[in-house]
């Protein structure tokens, strides 16, 4: 599937928050058709890497090339990239459709085409009876739906999803899970960062574990396995990250709790 | 969505726009959205006719305009007192940038400071300039729209005293005072942004805005007071200081000097061309800053998990242990005293409120006493003004009901309560210990020592008033559970706060009639604690059902 050159390609790249050194000299290439599985705990730098790309996060060190072009060199780039952000930020004071003809024009698309787009989206997604309804009067699955809709309207090439899954019922995965795989064979590339290990181990092409910053393992689930002779991902993320305290965890929460 | 009509006023520099690198379309696009968002604070659920909140929300913003439009009319006597216009002018400037400055801070900083915008827009293709400049309308929409209803009075005043070219510099400097407080309050935010973060941060503006608030409200008593001295004063001859350099008001008093007066002193000059380049540069500055702004805007999110250490004041213990006679409502006098210590929200709105509580009796004091002088003060009735500390009573118990995180109300019917009476008594006597009581004493404190030990029967019998009273509102108002609605639901309920005013008054001439009776004052407070005994041991009685028909 790796035809000739990255879609996606980071040298070298580091961010510190003040002290606090959140990404520490990445890289990687990830190519076109690919379905990355962006894994790791909490604040290892997933969203900082995500947020970079999207040209949300300045001051980096490194680069980071999207589509053979240096992000820093214009923000066309972005009109080929859906974004899913991880906290639900929506303006959810305006309605399903005024937000989806919103999103669709500032990516460029004509009035008709989003309206046509959006509406048709979101009757297959059943949410075609809110689609005037202000989304504050969304459940947390609707709106993430509206949200994944408003990343997919311009048909873009690369699909940045931070946790899309949640909030979803279990009919509603299996349609993004299928769609992620469908698109993936037409070539689109998905970058797609979860904590839900199983969700990962099967939809991801290739995986990536990032703690502290650092990238920690990268290559198939298969190749994973191997490496670590475990079955499942979720043993493996524990094993990498260096975490196998849970059952002596438990045992004392249970004598608290008891 | 509607088209707006600031987005109509836009279409005929569509070409200019473009000229300068702006993509006009996603501007007006995120324009109308914005402009949309701002006449939506009402979120109904599941609404799908907009037509119905539109009017209303349309008639809101009007009537804020009016009010504003109203004290404007303060500007008037200065316009209209002669041709002295170095000093008349100055002092209207100095109101107008005043009250401009202000309420942009309180009311406007949520947009200088939405970070939601960033991860919304930022990760589509547009160009910065295209979203600063669609910012950069959006606060000037509203700059314009508020300088022009507080100015309105003074501009027609203005036109009628001294014709066509007094108002055409008015108003051409008034633009140039937008400009300058643009800048001025952006500058502000950044130097904050730059010196605090995270919920420091979130503090630090929200207690500008408060003190902003109290500032507006007390100054405005001030400036009423000033009248009489300055009608007095008027033939002042003008003679420049080096500081008056430095008061912005002064620069545009200026123009008028010399283009109506034909004054045509150095220092005038100077001031003038203060005036023009002064806001020029300020704004060629704020445009710079711009994108330092938004880096250091991302500290907002930051969260500086510094512990903060809970200092247990044992008097509040104390307090509570003996107020709160049972377990329950001892935790909710805990929980609302943190709820109320820690949300921003309700700060901002109810702590102007204390303050107005804190300085109304004096201020009417003062008033009266002007009139007959300060001496012999302590042998009059005039501590009676301490009943005007009740005023904001009404308006604090409603914001009560309000928070931000009004969802998580869901625990006061998932846990085990056994009356929700406690719910309401916790968090009543939580106000009044924390809120109420420092005021009170502090208010006391000064007027004893005024009006002489002897009034201490009246005193206790204000309090008490204000308990009963506290019961009174609780009775009156909408019944609901504390922190248990959206902020942006708020209901006016000016109507009933009247009716209580009116009952406070009914208090106070009870009180007042008893001082003319023998011992009446003592006899008055002896009722009054017994009224009081009963309606918080009895009163407060609600059940679910009541406040499910209430939503």
């Amino acid at each position: 599937m790796e035809n000739n050159l990255p879609v996606i390609s980071i040298n070298n790249l580091a961010m510190n928050y003040g002290s606090k050194n959140v990404l520490k000299k990445i890289s990687l290439e990830v190519y076109k058709g690919q379905i990355i599985g962006y894994i790791g705990p909490n604040g290892a730098g997933k969203s900082t890497t995500v947020k970079i790309m999207l040209g949300l996060v300045q001051g980096y060190e490194g680069s980071v090339n999207i589509l053979g072009k240096d992000i820093k060199d214009g923000i066309d780039y972005k009109r080929k990239i859906g974004y899913v952000p991880e906290t639900a930020e929506i303006y959810d004071n305006l309605s399903a459709k005024e937000y989806l003809i919103f999103i669709g024009q500032l990516y460029g698309l004509s009035l008709e085409e989003v309206e046509r787009k959006a509406i048709g989206l979101m009757n297959l997604l059943g949410l075609g009876d809110v689609y005037l309804s202000r989304i504050s009067s969304f459940s947390k699955g609707m709106k993430q739906k509206v949200l994944l809709i408003s990343s997919l309207l311009h048909n873009p090439d690369i699909l940045f999803l931070d946790e899309p899954l949640s909030g979803l019922d279990a009919s509603s995965v299996l349609i993004v899970k299928e769609l992620l795989a469908k698109l993936a064979e037409k070539g689109k590339t998905i970058f797609y960062s979860s904590h839900i290990m199983d969700v990962v181990e099967k939809i991801s092409s290739r995986i990536i574990l990032i703690n502290d910053g650092e990238i920690l393992a990268d290559g198939s689930f298969d190749e994973l396995k191997n490496n670590a002779h475990e079955e499942s991902l979720e043993i493996i993320f524990n094993q990498l990250t260096g975490f196998n305290q849970h059952k002596e965890i438990v045992d004392q929460m249970l004598s608290i709790i008891e | 969505m509607k088209n707006f009509f600031l987005l109509k006023l836009l279409v005929p520099f569509k070409k200019l726009f473009t000229l300068i690198g702006i993509d006009y379309n996603v501007m007006r696009c995120i324009l109308q959205v914005k402009l949309t968002m701002d006449s939506r604070r009402v979120p109904t659920v599941f609404n799908n006719s907009n037509n119905k909140n539109t009017n209303k929300d349309k008639n809101r913003f009007l009537s804020s305009l009016l009010i504003y439009m109203i004290i404007g009319l303060a500007n008037l006597p200065f316009i209209l007192l002669g041709h002295n216009f170095m000093f008349q002018m100055s002092i209207v400037f100095g109101i107008l940038m005043f009250m401009i400055t202000t309420s942009m801070i309180s009311d406007f900083s949520s947009v200088l400071l939405d970070i939601k915008e960033k991860n919304i827009l930022h990760s589509k293709p547009i160009n910065s300039k295209t979203v600063n400049m669609a910012k950069f309308i959006h606060i000037l929409y509203y700059l314009s729209s508020l300088t022009l209803a507080l100015a309105l009075p003074a501009l027609i005043a203005a036109f009628i005293k001294f014709g066509f070219m007094f108002l055409f510099i008015f108003i051409i400097e008034l633009i140039f005072i937008n400009l300058l407080i643009i800048f001025f309050t952006s500058f502000l935010y950044l130097v904050i942004l730059k010196f605090f973060d995270g919920e420091k941060l979130k503090d630090m503006i929200n207690y500008m805005q408060i003190s902003l608030t109290l500032i507006i409200t007390v100054g405005y008593q001030f400036i009423s007071q000033g009248f009489h001295y300055i009608g007095n004063s008027f033939d002042i001859v003008y003679t420049s200081q080096w500081w008056h350099y430095l008061i912005p008001p002064m620069w545009f008093a200026a123009p008028f000097e010399i283009l109506i007066n034909h004054h045509s002193e150095n220092y005038l000059y100077i001031f003038m061309s203060l005036a023009l380049l002064v806001p020029i540069l300020g704004i060629i500055i704020y445009i710079k800053l711009i994108p330092s702004f938004e880096r250091n805007l991302q500290k907002l999110n930051n969260e500086a998990n510094k512990v903060k250490k809970t200092r247990n004041i044992k008097i509040t213990q104390l307090l509570m242990n003996v107020i709160c006679r049972n377990k329950e409502e001892r935790i909710f006098f805990r929980f609302s005293s943190e709820m109320m210590k820690n949300e921003r929200e309700f700060k901002l709105k109810a702590y102007p409120s204390l303050g107005f509580a804190l300085i109304f009796p004096f201020i009417f004091m003062f008033n009266f006493s002007r009139i007959k002088g300060f001496e012999g003060l302590s042998e009059t009735k005039y501590y009676f003004n301490i009943y005007f500390c009740t005023i904001m009573m009404p308006a604090i118990i409603m914001i009560l009901r309000y928070s931000s995180n009004y969802k998580a109300a869901w625990v006061y019917k998932t846990v085990p309560l056994k009356k929700i009476r406690s719910i309401i008594t916790g968090t009543l006597k939580a106000f009044i210990v924390k809120l109420l009581l420092p005021i009170f004493l502090l208010e006391s404190v000064i007027f004893l020592s005024i009006f002489g030990l002897i009034i201490w029967i009246d005193i206790l019998i204000v309090f008490i008033t204000i308990l009963i009273f506290i019961n009174l509102c609780f009775n009156i108002l909408e019944k609901a559970l504390p922190f248990s609605e959206s902020n942006e639901e708020q209901v006016n309920q000016g109507g009933t706060a009247l009716l209580l005013m009116f009952i406070i008054l009914l208090f106070a001439s009870m009180h007042f009639g008893a001082t003319f009776i023998n011992y009446g004052t003592y006899i008055y407070a002896l009722i009054l604690i017994i009224l009081n005994f009963f309606l918080w041991k009895y009163n407060f009685i609600i059940t679910w059902d009541e406040l499910e028909n209430e939503n």
